[in-house]
């Protein structure tokens, strides 16, 4: 339809450079990969520098088009479709990064760049193993890059679209009028990124996460690159080091997306079991379990086949997590998953795929493992950490399995129709109540495990005997620290009470390690962080999970009103007012717009019986309005952080007339507005109060009147009273005029709920209009006066400087600007002679307060003698017109949610020091004494 | 017996007392009929009723606001909840409530909403000619 059309402004080589590098990618990768296959079993470097050269290649073109989506970002073109739909004109640049990774397309590129860089590091490090390893890593790397592709397969009537290319031009993709129009562009601009996603956590949670993501790939490659090439042994040592990263990185990631869930999204909470968050929790069980497998394999020759089955698990359930967040098919249970591109059967065949190569390694090569047939012994450390792992994977297949459901409702309702799709009915305790038992089983046998030994078969007498004392002492400890944190909290169930002793076990056990064995050598010490701060996270969680206290709940206002299990969580918090609750003395005092973002000030104080401040604190929670700045888009809420507690608090509610200017119409609209004429000293009634118009003024002191963006303009000062004086408050509603349009500025009293508008009728009470004006002419000289209306007049000088709104410079203007001062009150009047085109032309001064104008209508250069014209406002009748309408609901208000979570930075620093395990340990075998 | 029996047997125990337990947090979408007749809190699934009015008065009580939807047999009820009306409320496609019905009014404690996604609409929006 749009071939003949010849667009207007579009720059097409990006797009051609880009999908050239596009399809380089994918040949490039799939011949490095083949290459690499090739090498495997032969002796001849020529297929492996082959296979390299292809990487190389394949690097070169992802960097490439990489660079080019942020090239065409950068500069905003819009005849772009992926900078159209993530891009917007008022982007800050800072956001560029996430508006690269918010779409499918630039989170694959994303995968795809780490990818790369894993490859260049094993390609330098890996030595015999680069071949095989690369082999498979290209082969991941080939179907991702395919997700990019953009082709169209047709075979007869059916028709498929393989990938989504995302350097497509806007009018490629969507079919509408517009195009039509040859310089469409210039009237086209950007969707802009999600306001809640411009933060800085969408910045580095991504980027980390795909790198957890893309390093999975790692350790999947190695077991498959063993199996492959029938060494079944020789991988373990040299994958361990890659799985103790990618377990670090994917966990940091995962942290990451609790915390910006902690700190933004949803409001104190760092999980919420949503469907997202589990399946990308579930590999990284699954791999932590694999690691285990893989030390037990390494020390021991045993459970080869079952590091090969977790590493494989462990990288087909991210690929199935890339199915489920990405294809749409999670639907409305989870809150955060990517909207569909139509790729959802390329994504079930790339978890088919591999999910297939790995059963395939698997059982061709099983039965030539040599595994040994004798079974451990319980007194060997193995044995538990084989247990452990089990767990482990029993935890992530439950998970799983729950978060599997709506894939469960798909596959029944494809056999029949008629089938009714079930869901989790209250999902957070149905997760809670099953992990509980795993953590307690992970805890107790992390902490029993970390003294056995390798290769135990029987213990002696004394070990038995230091073993039970060991314990006994251990386990005593753990009772009284349960104690005084049941006591602590106030909490008393014995589950958490159970799952809190063990916590505080394997953390006594872990320490009671660390101090008695490993002080000459630190190898282990990875291992002793990670189970010490495993437990120091669950207890963390036992801890602000089980003592959440909602501050803003308010039981005193609505004693007696609602039910208490109804008492609301948000608190109705009144400009200026201060309110108590829950210990707190809360007001809200301030608020201020700053671009896309109005903070609020609210202030929070303890007081003792004698009403002395004991303790306070401010927090500044922030509502973000959406791009086009008509609704409130996403609420902030901010943290006081405490060592022992948080306070979270966030804006839930506004004034219906603040969130959306849509209702705010409504709102406007369903006000009852009566009329009034009033002069000065004329007096208003309320129901119960009585307003005076006190004064009329030209420098309105409404909050939103900018002066300078007004002509004229009037405000009109009314105090309401009582009867009996005890209330007294003014207001000011304003009127303006510039460049020939309205602007109304209503005043409003919300504790009368009376809101007034000046009526545009006032200005013509007050102003008169250029042809009801009767000018008076005076020809003087300068530094001469002269009188109009009892005032002089007295014309001081000239200035080249020209002050007067009216007059727009234009090159070749002659302007004369005069200075007339009047001598009453020393106004200076600027009226401007003006010669443009030739014409004269004279520029008017005038002065509100006053009504007076002056205008400079003719020079005489001979005699040096200025004509001036000068007249003023008919103001007979000093009225104003005031429309006031009465209950007016309250607009100076806006209800809080506060929380206090106690005890979190445990579950923080746990969960940092487990992760900071795994790096401790990654470090030591990077180290080669160690490897 | 051995000990790998043992352990796997002991997983299949669980497995099995799992999978029974964690099947009764499951349940099917229900109607707003057959929430009256059950009692019970259900989740309703269902479309909003643009033809009634969206009460929220945050200056009386912000905690509580109120919506009519219409379930999957077509019935129209009020539903109450209490809590903050959530943002973009009046865009959303479909809403999940759960809750129980008290008379003939449902009274939620949860909503779950599905908004249009932006990536659906075709429409190309243009600069306001000024």
């Amino acid at each position: 339809m749009s071939e003949e059309i010849k667009y207007i402004g579009e720059t097409l080589w990006p797009g051609q450079l880009g999908h050239f590098l596009i399809i380089l990618s994918f040949v490039s990768i799939l011949f490095s990969s083949f290459s690499y296959f090739k090498a495997s079993g032969d002796s001849d470097k020529t297929w492996k520098s082959l296979g390299r050269l292809g990487f190389g290649l394949h690097s070169i073109s992802v960097i490439g088009i990489i660079a080019i989506l942020f090239y065409v970002m950068s500069q905003l073109m819009y005849e772009y479709v992926y900078v159209f739909e993530h891009c917007s004109d008022d982007l800050p640049m800072r956001y560029i990064f996430s508006a690269f990774w918010e779409g499918q397309e630039g989170s694959f590129l994303l995968w795809m760049f780490w990818h790369v860089v894993m490859g260049i590091v094993l390609m330098r490090s890996s030595g015999e193993w680069e071949a095989p390893v690369l082999m498979f890593l290209g082969l991941v790397e080939a179907i991702l890059a395919s997700m990019l592709l953009g082709i169209h397969i047709e075979i007869g009537d059916w028709s498929h679209k393989l990938g989504s290319n995302p350097t497509l031009l806007l009018r490629e993709v969507y079919n509408a009028p517009i195009f039509q129009n040859a310089d469409y562009l210039a009237s086209v601009k950007g969707d802009g990124l999600n306001p809640l996603l411009q933060n800085y956590w969408m910045t580095i949670h991504p980027p980390t996460l795909f790198l957890g993501f893309a390093s999975c790939t790692v350790p999947f490659a190695f077991a498959a690159a063993g199996f492959f090439t029938r060494q079944y042994t020789e991988w373990l040592k040299p994958v361990i080091k890659w799985s103790l990263f990618s377990t670090g990185v994917l966990g940091i990631g995962i942290l990451m997306g609790g915390a910006w869930a902690y700190e933004a999204l949803t409001f104190g909470g760092y999980w919420a079991w949503d469907p997202v968050e589990n399946m990308s929790l579930v590999p990284w069980l699954i791999l932590v379990a694999g690691i285990h497998a893989n030390l037990i394999a390494k020390n021991t020759g045993r459970a080869v086949k079952s590091t090969f089955i977790y590493y494989a698990l462990g990288f087909v359930l991210i690929l199935y997590s890339t199915y489920l967040t990405r294809s749409g098919v999670l639907g409305d249970t989870s809150v955060h998953s990517f909207t569909d591109m139509g790729l959802e059967w390329q994504l079930i065949f790339l978890v088919i795929f591999f999910g297939i190569l790995s059963a395939w390694l698997y059982f061709s090569r099983r039965s030539e493992i040599p595994e040994k047939t004798t079974e451990e012994s319980i007194y060997s450390r193995e044995f538990w950490m084989f247990v452990g792992a089990l767990v482990l994977l029993f935890s992530g297949l439950i998970i799983a399995a729950s978060t599997s459901l709506p894939v469960f409702n798909k596959i029944v309702e494809l056999f029949n129709p008629q089938f009714e799709g079930s869901v989790i009915k209250d999902p957070i305790p149905h997760y809670n109540k099953f992990q509980i038992w795993i953590a307690v089983l992970i805890t107790l046998m992390s902490g029993t495990a970390i003294f056995l030994r390798y290769k135990t078969n029987t213990w002696s007498n004394n070990q038995i005997k230091a073993f039970l004392f060991r314990n006994l002492i251990q386990l005593g400890a753990s009772a009284l620290l349960t104690i005084l944190l049941s006591s602590w909290i106030d909490y008393w169930h014995w589950k958490y009470a159970l799952l809190a002793f063990c916590c505080f076990f394997t953390m006594i056990s872990n320490t009671h390690f660390l101090v008695n064995k490993l002080r000459n050598n630190l190898f282990m010490s990875g291992s002793v962080f990670a189970h010490f701060g495993f437990g120091l996270m669950i207890l963390g969680t036992i801890v602000s999970g089980l003592n959440e206290r909602v501050i803003s709940s308010n039981p005193f206002v609505m004693k007696g009103i609602v039910k208490d299990e109804d008492l609301g969580r948000v608190i109705k918090l009144i400009k200026n007012e201060r309110i108590y609750s829950e210990g707190y003395w809360i007001s809200y005092t301030e608020d201020t717009i700053v671009d896309h973002t109005r903070i609020f000030k609210i202030r929070f104080e303890k007081e003792d019986s004698n009403r002395n401040i004991i303790e306070s604190f401010e927090v500044k929670p922030n509502v973000l309005f959406s791009n086009d700045l008509t609704k409130v888009a996403a609420s902030n809420p901010d943290a006081k952080h405490y060592l022992s507690k948080d306070v979270f608090v966030s804006v839930q509610s506004l004034p219906v007339s603040q969130m959306d200017v849509n209702l705010a119409k409504d709102a406007e609209d369903s006000l009852v507005y009566e009329r009034y004429e009033l002069e000065i000293g004329d007096t208003i009634f309320t129901k119960d109060k009585y307003g005076i118009l006190e004064y009329l003024s030209f420098n309105p002191q409404h909050k939103d009147f900018k002066a300078e963006k007004s002509d004229v303009a009037i405000a009109a000062g009314i105090r309401f009273r009582n009867l009996d004086g005890s209330f007294n408050k003014l207001i000011e509603p304003a009127l303006s005029l510039n460049e020939n349009l309205l602007y109304q500025f209503p005043d409003q009293l919300n504790e009368i709920g009376v809101k007034l508008k000046l009526d545009e009728e006032s200005f013509d009470h007050i102003f008169s209009t250029e042809d009801k004006l009767e000018y008076s002419e005076f020809e003087i000289r300068q530094n001469e006066s002269f009188i109009f209306e009892d005032e002089e007049y007295a014309l001081i000088g000239f200035d080249k400087n020209i002050d007067n709104k009216n007059y727009t410079p234009e090159p070749d203007d002659i302007a004369i600007n005069a200075i007339v001062r009047r001598t009453s009150d020393q106004k200076i009047f600027n009226p401007i002679y003006l010669i443009r085109n030739s014409s004269p032309n004279s520029l008017k001064d005038y002065d509100a307060d006053s009504g007076v104008h002056i205008r400079l209508e003719n020079i005489d250069p001979v005699n040096e003698r200025f004509l001036f014209s000068i007249a003023m406002d008919e103001r007979n009748d000093k009225k104003v017109i005031l429309r006031m309408a009465e209950n007016v609901p309250r607009t100076d208000f806006i209800g809080i949610e506060a929380i206090e979570f106690p005890g979190i930075n445990l579950f923080w620093s746990g969960s940092v020091m487990m992760l900071l395990g795994f790096f401790i340990s990654f470090f030591f075998r990077l180290r080669r004494k160690y490897a | 017996m051995k000990k790998s029996q043992i352990i796997a047997f002991l997983a299949i125990v669980c497995a099995i007392a799992i999978i029974v337990n964690g099947a009764r947090d499951v349940s099917t979408y229900s109607t707003f009929a057959e929430a009256t007749k059950s009692g019970n809190e259900v989740k309703v699934t269902g479309e909003l009723n643009l033809e009634e009015d969206i009460v929220y008065q945050p200056e009386i009580d912000p905690n509580v606001f109120s919506f009519h939807m219409i379930d999957k047999d077509g019935i129209s009820r009020k539903v109450l909840m209490k809590q903050s009306k959530p943002q973009d409320f009046e865009r959303s496609e479909s809403v999940v409530v759960t809750g129980m019905m008290q008379d003939d009014t449902f009274v939620a404690d949860e909503i779950l909403m599905k908004c249009p996604s932006k990536y659906k609409d075709d429409e190309i929006r243009i600069r306001a000619e000024i």
